[in-house]
């Protein structure tokens, strides 16, 4: 991780670029430290190895290799929702139905698979419906002028209520053994699901580092009114981005069902959402657009799933898991706050 | 008025525009060409902020044409397509993305792209830096934030974005209202260059001074209509002046003007 967040700042003058007017930063080591230093994404590392230093310090199980693939293997679902959640709050806007997408794909898919649907069309059938719910947000936030705190919000009722409604309450259980060994197996050692995860993860950091329409995603995000007098056209970005924001929350729900064996009504819900958003808020993307990286949503993600096992092997009372939680949420983004103040002039 | 080199650059005829009951623009006529700076000037209100945003495509126009090039331009359009018929627009907000560094605010609504769909980060950051170098503009770093350039060095980059763009029709909104002395004098040059250049630069100032030092043609805005063109080397500052305040009754019919 630490390769991705120091490549910008530790690139050298490239060869074409001898002219004098691009004065290079970065050049002194010192410099690099500073640059370095001064990123959300330093400081969440730190704190998630002082995390890991407490708790193998009140454990012995904590270094057991087993526990730590296990700590990744629960923050997949956060951070496979956080790519898309992330994004879309890079974007400027906010999804809070994904909690709900998350169950509706899992069941929809869950479904089509105790059909006997072959599984490749299962999972696309769930990702497709969650695809359909982004996109209809994204009507009702833009040709309906609803906030998308409200539109998404609404849609989370909606969503849950359908969930319900469809299962009668009941898990839909005894997924094929074949998506059950996608969701339970390991490649080398590896849990497929972390490889899954990573894969997503690198197709989100091409996509908003690397491609136009990442940089589009956060100049909407960064300055809406100025990116779309400068011929960004908003309204496909933002399609885009909500329907990425569904079909991750989708495709976490997939996974999980596939991990678990079922496809469980009571999971996801509104505390998927909170988590969700409090992963990537903690990472370092800002509510208010424009700023944040697929690698800082990936530390918040691990360093909440991190808490949650540190606090259980150390036999603190799960009550303080939220305590803590809340605490650093408020903390990160209070600290992201005051290090913008001295970044930019303005706000 | 008639001395026409080929079509102009940008025409607007009998142009209108209604804010609900409230009429901001009555009658709006404009001829720019290439090779000439336009200026257009008028008190508050007059309607000069109005009259960029439906060249831009912000507002659409109720009535009236806005031509480039000698083509008609749909009036529902988006800042996208002025862009595809030639036109860039320097704003008086800037129009600036202050977490972008100052490569990718150039280059934005127009990023250089490899392979079809990755990013060309070396390319945009070599043009920038040709188009500041051009420009001699000291802001550093290419990859410095916006939100760490002062007000002057943004409206530099704003205008750089302009300029690499490389459209021939350049638009320029209240260009020097947040600027010092020496600032200016910097914008005014580059305007002069890009003169030389033989863009049609359109320059929408409340500085009486600029706009005689470095336009070749001032069309005054009063009221929401445009009360006469004018060759900035045959009219004096007062005669301007009246035609500002009204004191000077206005042509008659600016639709003659033409």
């Amino acid at each position: 991780m630490t390769t991705l967040l120091s490549r910008r700042t530790r690139r050298g003058p490239s060869p074409e670029q001898k002219e004098p007017v691009t004065v290079e930063e970065g050049t002194s080591a010192a410099e690099w430290v500073r640059r370095v230093m001064s990123r959300q994404e330093t400081t969440l590392a730190i704190v998630v190895v002082v995390v890991g230093v407490l708790a193998a310090m009140k454990s012995d199980l904590f270094l057991d290799s087993d526990n730590l693939l296990e700590i990744l293997r629960s923050s997949v679902i956060y951070f496979v929702m956080g790519c898309g959640a992330g994004l879309l709050i890079i974007g400027g806007g906010l999804d809070f139905a994904a909690g709900a997408i998350f169950t509706l794909s899992a069941l929809m898919a869950s479904k089509m698979l105790v059909s006997s649907v072959p599984w490749p069309i299962a999972i696309l059938g769930g990702l497709a419906l969650a695809a359909l719910v982004g996109a209809i947000n994204h009507v009702v936030i833009t040709y309906w002028h609803v906030p998308p705190i409200i539109a998404t919000l609404g849609m989370f009722y909606m969503l849950t209520g359908v969930d319900n409604l469809v299962t009668g309450g009941n898990d839909v259980i005894g997924l094929p053994q074949v998506v059950q060994d996608i969701g339970q197996g390991s490649i080398l050692g590896v849990p497929n699901i972390v490889l899954i995860a990573i894969v997503v993860g690198l197709w989100f950091w091409v996509l908003l580092e690397r491609t136009r329409f990442g940089v589009n995603v956060r100049a909407l995000g960064g300055n809406r009114a100025a990116a779309v007098a400068n011929g960004v056209r908003a309204t496909r970005v933002d399609l885009a981005l909500y329907v990425l924001s569904a079909v991750t929350a989708g495709l976490a729900g997939v996974i999980y069902s596939a991990r678990v064996g079922s496809a469980q009504v009571t999971a996801g819900g509104s505390s998927t959402t909170l988590i969700v958003v409090t992963a990537v808020l903690i990472g370092g993307v800002s509510l208010l657009g424009g700023l944040g990286s697929i690698q800082g949503i990936a530390i918040g993600a691990v360093l909440l799933s991190l808490i949650d096992n540190a606090l259980v092997l150390s036999n603190i009372p799960p009550q303080y898991n939220t305590i803590v939680v809340g605490a650093i949420l408020v903390g990160a983004v209070a600290i992201d706050h005051l290090r913008r103040e001295r970044i930019f002039r303005k706000r | 008025m008639a001395a026409d080199r080929a079509t102009p650059a940008l025409q607007l005829r009998g142009v209108k525009k209604f804010f609900g009951s409230v009429s901001a623009l009555e009658d709006v006529a404009l001829d720019a060409y290439a090779g000439e700076v336009h200026a257009i000037v008028g008190d508050n209100g007059a309607g000069k902020s109005t009259t960029i945003k439906i060249i831009t495509g912000i507002h659409s126009a109720d009535e009236g044409d806005v031509m480039v090039q000698g083509e008609r331009m749909a009036s529902r359009r988006s800042a996208a397509d002025a862009h595809e018929h030639g036109v860039s627009v320097v704003y008086q907000d800037l129009a600036l993305v202050e977490c972008l560094d100052i490569a990718h605010n150039m280059a934005l609504g127009n990023l250089p792209r490899k392979y079809g769909v990755i990013l060309d980060r070396r390319k945009m950051e070599r043009e920038a830096a040709v188009v500041l170098k051009e420009l001699k503009v000291r802001v550093g770093n290419v990859r410095t934030p916006v939100g760490l350039l002062s007000g002057g060095q943004r409206q530099v980059v704003a205008i750089a974005r302009a300029v690499r763009m490389d459209k021939p029709i350049i638009l320029l909104d209240e260009p020097t209202a947040a600027l010092g002395v020496q600032e200016t004098a910097h914008v005014g040059e580059i305007i002069d260059e890009l003169k030389a250049a033989g863009k049609a630069v359109i320059c929408v100032t409340h500085d009486l001074d600029f706009a005689f030092k470095h336009a070749d043609k001032v069309t005054v805005l009063r009221l929401g209509r445009s009360v006469g063109t004018r060759t900035v080397a045959d009219v004096s500052r007062d005669e301007v002046v009246g035609l500002i305040t009204g004191a000077i009754p206005g042509d008659t019919r600016t639709a003659e003007v033409a």
